[in-house]
C-alpha cells in the first residue's frame, strides 16, 4: 500500500537532490536542472497531500507551478543562450560582474 | 523682544550661508562681526532677562508635528542663559583669534553653524529639537576638526563623531520611551521639557532613563572612562576648534545633566549620586595625573579640562543649591579659562610650529606679555581667589562636603594636582634661561591676539571679584528646581536627602 | 575711620598696579619710592587705627557682597580689631622698612619695577589676610600672599633652582590649603555663616567632635603657611629668592600667618584643649628639631630660615596651650629682629657677591661695622638676653609651657633656647670674625649705602626696645583675646628667668669661645650626626624618593598604560571589531552566483529552524 507518507517522502528526496544540485552544479543548465527538480518535488507534495484531502486547491497549484516553471525555462533558456553566445561560458563562476 | 530667542539660533545660520557670497579677504571682518552682533543680541536678552521670575522667559511656541506633540519650543532661564552668553562669547573672540588662512571662508562658515546648533541646545524647550541641535553640533565640528586639523585629523575626528553619536543614540531611543510614557499617562503626546517635568515616574523607569541619558551626557562631558576622544579631538583640532570644543561643547553634557537628569529622575539621580561622584573623583585624579605626564602643553590643558569637569560633576550631583549653583558657574569659568589657554597654546604654535613643551623653556625672557597673560589663566585654572576659576570651584566643593566629606576631600587633592601640573608646565615652558636657540626672537603677543585674549583676562578678574550678576539669576533658578525635585520624589529615601543637603545643620 | 580702613588696605594695591605698568620697561628709581611711600601712608593709616581702636571701638565695614548661592553668603567685610590691628601695624611697619631697603638691594636688577609690584602686591594680599571678617576673607589673603611668595621667590626665574623652589613652596602651601577650605566647609555647615562673630558665637552649641575636626583642618592650613613639620622643607628652599622677600614674607608676615590664624580662631581652640596640646607639641619639636638643622648648616640665609621655623614653633607653643596674646606678642618682636637679621644678611651677600657660605667669610667686622652691629642687637634679641624684646617674650612662652605643666614641652623649648643662642652666634661669629677666608677668593668687601643702613634702624630700636610694651601690649589685646592665667609663684618665675637666661648667655659664650679659637675640628663633619642634621634629617630626600618620583612615575604609568593601553584601546577595540566582521561579512557578497544559493540555502535553514522552536504567538 503507498500512503501518503511514501509520496512525502519521495518528495522529500527528489528536493534533497535538486539542493544539493543548486548548492554544487556550476553549469547555468545544470542549475535549471535542479531548479526543475525542486518544483517537481514540490509539486508531488502539493498534488499528495491535495490527494489525501480530497481538497483540489493543491492540483491547482501544481498546474500553476508547471506553468510558471515553463514560462521561467522560456525566458532563463532564451538568457542562457544569449550569455552563451557572448561569453563561450555558462559556468557559475565567469557570472561575478556584480562582486561586491 | 518676542522672537529674540530664534534671532539669536537662526542670525548665525542666515549669515553664514549668506557668507558663501562673501570674498575671501573680507571673510574674517564678516565673521567677525557677524559673531560681535550675535553676542550683542545676547547681552541684549540679558538685560531684558528679569531674574526673580519663575519658569521660562522668551518662551516661544510654534505648532509643528501637532499630532505627535513635537514643537518647535524655545525658552530660557537662568541655567541656560549664560551658557548661551558663553557660546556667543567664545565664537566671538575665538574667530578674533583667528589664524588659519587655507581655505578661511569654508572655516568661518563652519563656526557660524556651529555657533547656531551651541545656542540652539542650549535655548530648546522641545526635546525633539534638542537632540537635532545635539546632533547637528556634530557637523561642523567633525569639518573644523577633519579639514584643518594636525596630522591624525581624520582618525581624531571620526573618533569624536562617532563616539559621541554613539552615545547620543541611547538618549534618542530614552527621549522616545519618555514621549510614550508621557502618552501613556496624558493621554496627549508631548516632548516639552516643562510638559516632562511635571510628569512623575516610578523608580525602576526612572533608573532606566537615567541611565540612558546619562550615558550620553557622559560621553559628551566626557566622563572617564568615555574621555579618551577628547585628547585626540584636542590635540589634532585647530586653535579655534578647541576653543569651542573645550570652552563650549563640553558644557552641553553637564548643561543635560542639569536640564534632563536632576528634574525629570530626581530619585535615581540620588540613587546614583555615590557611584556618579566616585567616578567624578577619580576623573579628577586620574586626569590631573595624566595631565602632569604629558610633553605636550595643549594634551596637558586638554587632560586638565577632564579634571575640571570632574569637578563640575560633583557640584551637579550635590543637589543643593550651593553644589548645582557653583557648579554652573564653573562651567562658564572653566569656558572662559581653558578657551584662553587653549588660545594661548595657539599663539605659541603659530609662532614655533610645535607644542612639545621640551622645545620651549625661558619664553618669559622673549614673550614677558605672554607670559604675564599665561600665567593669570594658570592661576585661574588652578582656583586661586579672586580670579573666576574660584568660585566655581568652591561652591561645587562645599555643596558636594555636605553630601560626603571624604569624596569632597578626595576631589579636593585636584586643587594640589592641578597646581602641580599647572606650576610644572609653566616652569618648564617659562622658566630657566632659553636652552633652544629658535626661542631666542620670538616676537610677543600681536595686536589680533591682545584683542582676542584681554577682554577674557578682564572676565577673569571681574567675575572673579564680583560674580554677583551671573551667581543671583542662576541661584534663583535653581533653587526652584530644587523644589521641584524634592516635590516629585517618589522615595523617602530622595526626599530626605534634598532636605538634608539643602540643610545648615550638625554632622560632618 | 572706614577711610583709613581702606587707606591701609588699598594703598599697597594701588602702588602694586602702578609699578606693574611698568614691569617690562627699565628700572626706574621712582616705581621704588612711589611704592614706598604708599605703604608707609599705609602704615601711617595702621597707626591711626591702632590709636582709635585702642581709644574708642572696633572698625568693621562691609565693602560689597562676593559670592552668595544658597544658604551662603559672603562679602568682601573687613574688621580693625585688636588682633588684626596690630598685624596691620607690624605688617606695614616691616614692609615699609624692606620697601626703603630694596630700593638699594635690588638697584642693579634690570626687573626692578616688577620687584616692587610684586612686594607691594604682597603686602596687600597680607592685609585682606590680617584684616578679613571671615573665614573665606582670610582664604583670599591666605593663598594671595602664595601667589606672591611663588612671583618672588622665582623672582629670578632663569635660575631653575629659584622656579622649582618656587613651585614647591606654592604646592606645599596648596596642600595645607586643601585642609583650610575643608575647615571652612565644615564650619559652614554647622554654622550657616562664616563670619568670624557669628562663627565664634555659635561654636559653643557645636558637638566637640566636630569643633576638633574643625580645630585640626585650620591647623592642617596653618602648617603649610607656617611651614611646620612635615610640611616645612619649602621654607629653606624658598631662601633662593631675593633677600627682602626671605626678610619680608619668610620671616615677618606671611610665614606667621598660621599663628595669626590660631590666634584669630582662638575662641574654636579653647574649647578644644587636646587639639591645642597637640599644636604646642608640634610647636615644642618644631622648634627643636629646626634649630638643630640651624646649628650645622653653612648657607647664610638656611641658617636664618631654620631660626624662623624653630621660632614659629616657639609660637605654635604659646597659641597651642591658649595663651594667645602671648604667641601674637613673640610674633611681633619676632618681626622686627628677624627682618633685622635677614636685611644685614642682605647686606653681607652684596659684601660677599653674593656668596652665602658663611665659612667663606669671616672678618667682615672692620669692613662693615653698622650691619655687623646691626646684626649683633638682632642676634642678642633672638638668643632671648634682656633687655632685647626676644628676652621679654621669648621667655613667657617657657613660662606658659612650664605653668601649664607641661614640663617636656618646656624642656624641649629650654633645649632650642640654648641651641638658638648658640648657632646666632656662630653665624656671628663666622661671618664678621676670626679669619678673612674670602679674601682667599678675591672678594672685596663693601658695607651698603648709608640710607639701606639708616633704613634699618627703626628696626633695630623696636627689636631693643619693643619687650617694654609687654604690659601695654597685654591691656590692648587681652580685650579681644582670651587671657591667660599665670598660677606660678613669683619665686618659680625669677627661677626660670634665670635658667633661660643662662642657657642663652651660656649657649652665646660657647659659640664665641669656640669660633674665637677657630671652630671646630674638621673631624665632627665625618660624625653621622652631623651628617644627619647636614642634610636635614634626609627628609628632602625621602621627600623626593618617596613622593615625587613615584608620582611621576605612576603618571606616566596611568597615561601610557592604563589610559592608552586599556581605556582608549578598549574603545578602538570596539571600532576594529566592527570594522574586522565587516572585512569578513564582506567576503559573502562575492557576486558568485554559486555561493549566494548556498548562503541562501543556509537562510532557509535558519528560518526553518526559527519557525520550528521559536513560536512566540503560541
Amino acid at each position: 500500500m503507498i500512503t501518503l507518507t511514501h509520496y512525502l517522502v519521495l518528495s522529500v528526496i527528489l528536493f534533497s537532490i535538486g539542493l544539493v544540485g543548486v548548492m554544487r552544479r556550476k553549469n547555468l543548465l545544470m542549475l535549471f536542472f535542479s531548479t526543475e527538480i525542486l518544483l517537481n518535488s514540490v509539486n508531488i507534495g502539493f498534488v499528495a497531500v491535495s490527494h489525501y484531502y480530497g481538497d483540489l486547491s493543491g492540483q491547482l497549484f501544481a498546474f500553476f507551478i508547471i506553468a510558471v516553471a515553463a514560462s521561467e525555462i522560456a525566458v532563463g533558456l532564451g538568457l542562457l543562450v544569449l550569455w552563451y553566445k557572448k561569453t563561450g561560458s555558462i559556468n557559475l563562476d565567469s557570472l561575478q560582474m556584480m562582486k561586491g | 523682544m518676542d522672537y529674540i530667542l530664534s534671532l539669536i539660533i537662526f542670525f548665525p545660520l542666515v549669515a553664514g550661508i549668506l557668507g558663501f557670497l562673501v570674498s575671501q579677504n573680507s571673510i574674517r571682518i564678516y565673521g567677525i562681526s557677524v559673531a560681535f552682533i550675535e553676542f550683542m543680541l545676547t547681552i541684549i536678552l540679558w538685560i531684558g532677562f528679569n531674574g526673580n521670575t519663575d519658569g521660562f522667559q522668551f518662551v516661544e511656541h510654534v505648532t509643528v508635528i501637532s499630532h505627535f506633540g513635537m514643537n518647535y519650543h524655545l525658552g530660557v532661564d537662568g541655567i541656560s542663559l549664560f551658557l548661551v552668553i558663553l557660546s556667543t562669547f567664545m565664537t566671538m573672540i575665538a574667530l578674533i583669534g583667528l589664524n588659519i588662512k587655507k581655505d578661511v571662508k569654508n572655516l568661518i562658515i563652519s563656526v557660524l553653524l556651529l555657533e547656531m546648533t551651541m545656542v540652539g541646545v542650549f535655548l530648546s524647550l522641545d526635546v525633539i529639537l534638542f537632540y537635532l541641535f545635539w546632533e547637528f553640533s556634530l557637523i561642523p565640528m567633525l569639518y573644523i576638526i577633519g579639514a584643518w586639523g594636525s596630522d591624525k585629523r581624520i582618525y581624531a575626528a571620526i573618533k569624536f563623531f562617532l563616539y559621541t553619536f554613539a552615545g547620543s543614540i541611547l538618549m534618542l531611543v530614552g527621549i522616545l520611551y519618555m514621549g510614550y510614557l508621557y502618552h501613556a499617562t496624558a493621554g496627549v503626546w508631548s516632548f516639552s521639557i516643562p510638559d516632562w517635568q511635571l510628569l512623575i515616574l516610578p523608580f525602576n523607569t526612572q533608573l532606566w532613563l537615567f541611565g540612558a541619558f546619562f550615558l550620553a551626557f557622559a560621553i559628551k562631558v566626557p566622563m572617564f572612562p568615555f574621555h579618551t576622544w577628547l585628547p585626540y579631538a584636542h590635540g589634532q583640532a585647530p586653535t579655534i576648534g578647541s576653543v569651542i570644543l573645550a570652552s563650549v561643547l563640553l558644557k552641553m553634557g553637564t548643561y543635560g545633566m542639569v536640564r534632563f537628569l536632576l528634574p525629570l529622575f530626581p530619585d535615581a539621580t540620588i540613587y546614583f549620586v555615590i557611584p556618579i561622584a566616585i567616578i567624578a573623583v577619580i576623573m579628577v585624579i586620574y586626569a590631573a595625573m595624566i595631565a602632569y605626564a604629558q610633553e605636550d602643553m595643549k594634551q596637558v590643558i586638554a587632560y586638565s579640562s577632564i579634571s575640571h569637569m570632574g569637578i563640575i560633576i560633583l557640584g551637579i550631583f550635590a543637589i543643593n543649591a550651593e553644589g548645582v549653583t557653583g557648579s554652573i558657574f564653573f562651567m562658564i569659568s572653566h569656558g572662559i579659562v581653558s578657551g584662553a589657554l587653549f588660545m594661548l597654546v595657539g599663539c605659541i604654535y603659530d609662532r614655533r610650529h610645535t607644542k612639545k613643551i621640551s622645545e620651549f623653556g625661558g619664553l618669559a625672557i622673549s614673550m614677558p606679555t605672554f607670559a604675564t597673560i599665561y600665567g593669570v589663566m594658570l592661576m585661574a585654572s588652578v582656583g586661586l581667589p579672586l580670579t573666576i576659576g574660584f568660585v566655581g570651584e568652591f561652591l561645587s566643593l562645599i555643596g558636594f562636603y555636605k553630601v560626603s566629606w571624604i569624596l569632597t576631600l578626595l576631589a579636593g587633592t585636584g586643587i594640589i594636582l592641578g597646581a602641580i601640573y599647572m606650576l610644572s608646565l609653566y616652569k618648564r615652558s617659562f622658566f630657566g634661561e632659553i636652552t633652544n636657540e629658535k626661542n631666542r626672537n620670538l616676537k610677543d603677543l600681536n595686536g589680533r591676539e591682545l584683542a582676542a585674549l584681554i577682554p577674557l583676562v578682564v572676565l577673569v578678574l571681574v567675575l572673579g571679584i564680583y560674580p554677583k550678576p551671573l551667581l543671583e539669576p542662576i541661584d534663583f533658578s535653581v533653587k526652584k528646581m530644587i523644589v521641584l525635585m524634592e516635590k516629585k520624589a517618589v522615595t523617602q529615601e530622595a526626599k530626605e536627602f534634598i532636605v538634608k543637603v539643602n540643610s545648615i545643620e550638625g554632622g560632618l | 575711620m572706614e577711610q583709613y580702613l581702606y587707606i591701609a588696605l588699598f594703598a599697597p594695591l594701588v602702588g602694586s598696579l602702578v609699578a606693574a605698568l611698568f614691569a617690562q620697561s627699565s628700572k626706574n628709581i621712582f616705581t621704588g619710592i612711589f611704592t614706598s611711600t604708599l605703604i608707609f601712608i599705609s602704615f601711617v593709616s595702621s597707626i591711626i587705627l591702632l590709636y582709635y581702636v585702642n581709644a574708642n571701638t572696633i572698625v568693621n565695614v562691609e565693602m560689597m557682597d562676593w559670592i552668595s548661592a544658597g544658604n551662603l553668603s559672603i562679602s568682601f567685610g573687613f574688621v580693625v580689631d585688636q588682633v588684626s590691628v596690630i598685624m596691620m601695624v607690624t605688617v606695614t611697619l616691616v614692609s615699609t622698612v624692606v620697601h626703603v631697603y630694596s630700593i638699594g638691594y635690588m638697584e642693579h636688577d634690570e626687573s626692578f619695577n616688577r620687584f616692587f609690584s610684586y612686594l607691594s602686591a604682597f603686602v596687600f594680599s597680607m592685609m585682606i589676610l590680617v584684616m578679613s571678617d571671615n573665614f573665606l576673607g582670610l582664604f583670599i589673603g591666605w593663598e594671595g600672599v602664595g601667589l606672591c611668595s611663588w612671583l618672588l621667590i622665582g623672582f629670578w626665574y632663569k635660575k631653575t633652582s629659584a622656579s622649582w623652589a618656587a613651585n614647591e613652596a606654592f604646592i606645599m602651601n596648596r596642600i595645607a590649603d586643601l585642609g583650610m577650605l575643608m575647615g571652612i566647609f565644615l564650619i559652614y555647615w554647622n554654622i550657616g555663616s562664616l563670619q568670624y562673630d557669628i562663627v565664634f558665637a555659635s561654636i559653643v552649641n557645636l558637638d566637640i567632635k566636630i569643633v576638633s575636626w574643625i580645630g585640626i583642618f585650620l591647623f592642617i592650613g596653618a602648617m603649610g603657611k607656617s611651614a611646620q613639620f612635615p610640611l616645612h622643607t619649602w621654607l629653606a628652599d624658598a631662601m633662593e629668592g631675593p633677600t627682602p622677600v626671605s626678610a619680608l614674607i619668610h620671616a615677618a608676615t606671611m610665614v606667621t600667618a598660621g599663628v595669626y590664624l590660631i590666634v584669630r580662631a582662638g575662641e574654636i581652640y579653647t574649647l578644644i584643649p587636646n587639639v591645642g596640646m597637640f599644636i604646642a607639641s608640634l610647636g615644642a619639636f618644631v622648634a627643636v628639631f629646626a634649630a638643630s638643622m640651624a646649628l650645622v648648616n653653612r648657607d647664610l640665609k638656611r641658617i636664618i630660615a631654620y631660626s624662623t621655623l624653630s621660632q614659629l614653633g616657639y609660637m605654635f607653643v604659646a597659641a597651642g596651650l591658649g595663651a594667645y596674646w602671648i604667641a601674637l606678642f613673640h610674633l611681633m618682636t619676632h618681626a622686627f629682629f628677624k627682618s633685622l637679621l635677614f636685611l644685614g644678611a642682605g647686606n653681607v651677600m652684596h659684601a660677599m657677591n653674593n656668596e652665602l657660605d658663611i665659612k667663606k667669610m669671616g672678618g667682615l667686622y672692620k669692613a662693615m661695622r653698622p650691619t655687623a652691629i646691626l646684626m649683633g642687637i638682632a642676634s642678642v634679641a633672638l638668643a632671648g638676653i634682656y633687655p632685647l624684646a626676644g628676652f621679654f617674650s621669648k621667655d613667657k612662652i617657657l613660662e606658659v609651657a612650664f605653668n601649664d605643666g607641661s614640663y617636656i614641652l618646656w624642656a624641649a623649648l629650654f633645649v632650642g633656647a640654648g641651641l638658638t643662642a648658640f648657632y646666632s652666634f656662630r653665624l656671628i661669629m663666622l661671618v664678621f670674625f676670626g679669619d678673612k677666608v674670602h679674601e682667599k677668593f678675591g672678594i672685596v668687601p663693601h658695607e651698603a649705602k648709608p640710607f639701606v643702613i639708616y633704613a634699618l634702624t627703626p628696626l633695630a630700636l623696636l627689636a631693643i626696645v619693643a619687650g617694654f610694651f609687654e604690659h601695654s601690649f597685654y591691656e590692648f589685646t587681652t580685650q579681644l583675646l582670651a587671657d591667660y592665667k599665670f598660677t606660678l609663684d613669683h619665686s618659680v618665675v625669677i627661677n626660670l628667668i634665670f635658667a633661660t637666661s643662662a642657657i642663652a648667655l651660656s649657649g652665646i659664650i660657647f659659640a664665641v669661645y669656640k669660633y674665637i679659637r677657630g671652630g671646630f675640628s674638621e673631624k665632627i663633619e665625618n660624625w653621622r650626626i652631623y651628617k644627619l642634621l647636614l642634610n636635614q634629617y634626609y627628609i628632602p630626600k625621602l621627600y623626593e624618593v618617596c613622593i615625587i618620583k613615584p608620582f611621576a612615575t605612576l603618571s606616566r604609568f596611568a597615561w601610557l598604560n592604563i589610559d592608552n593601553k586599556i581605556v582608549d584601546a578598549s574603545v578602538d577595540m570596539i571600532a576594529k571589531t566592527i570594522c574586522s566582521s565587516g572585512e569578513k561579512a564582506r567576503e559573502m557578497q562575492s557576486g558568485n552566483l554559486s555561493s549566494m544559493l548556498r548562503w541562501m540555502v543556509v537562510g532557509i535553514i535558519v528560518l526553518l529552524v526559527l519557525a520550528i522552536f521559536y513560536r512566540p504567538m503560541v
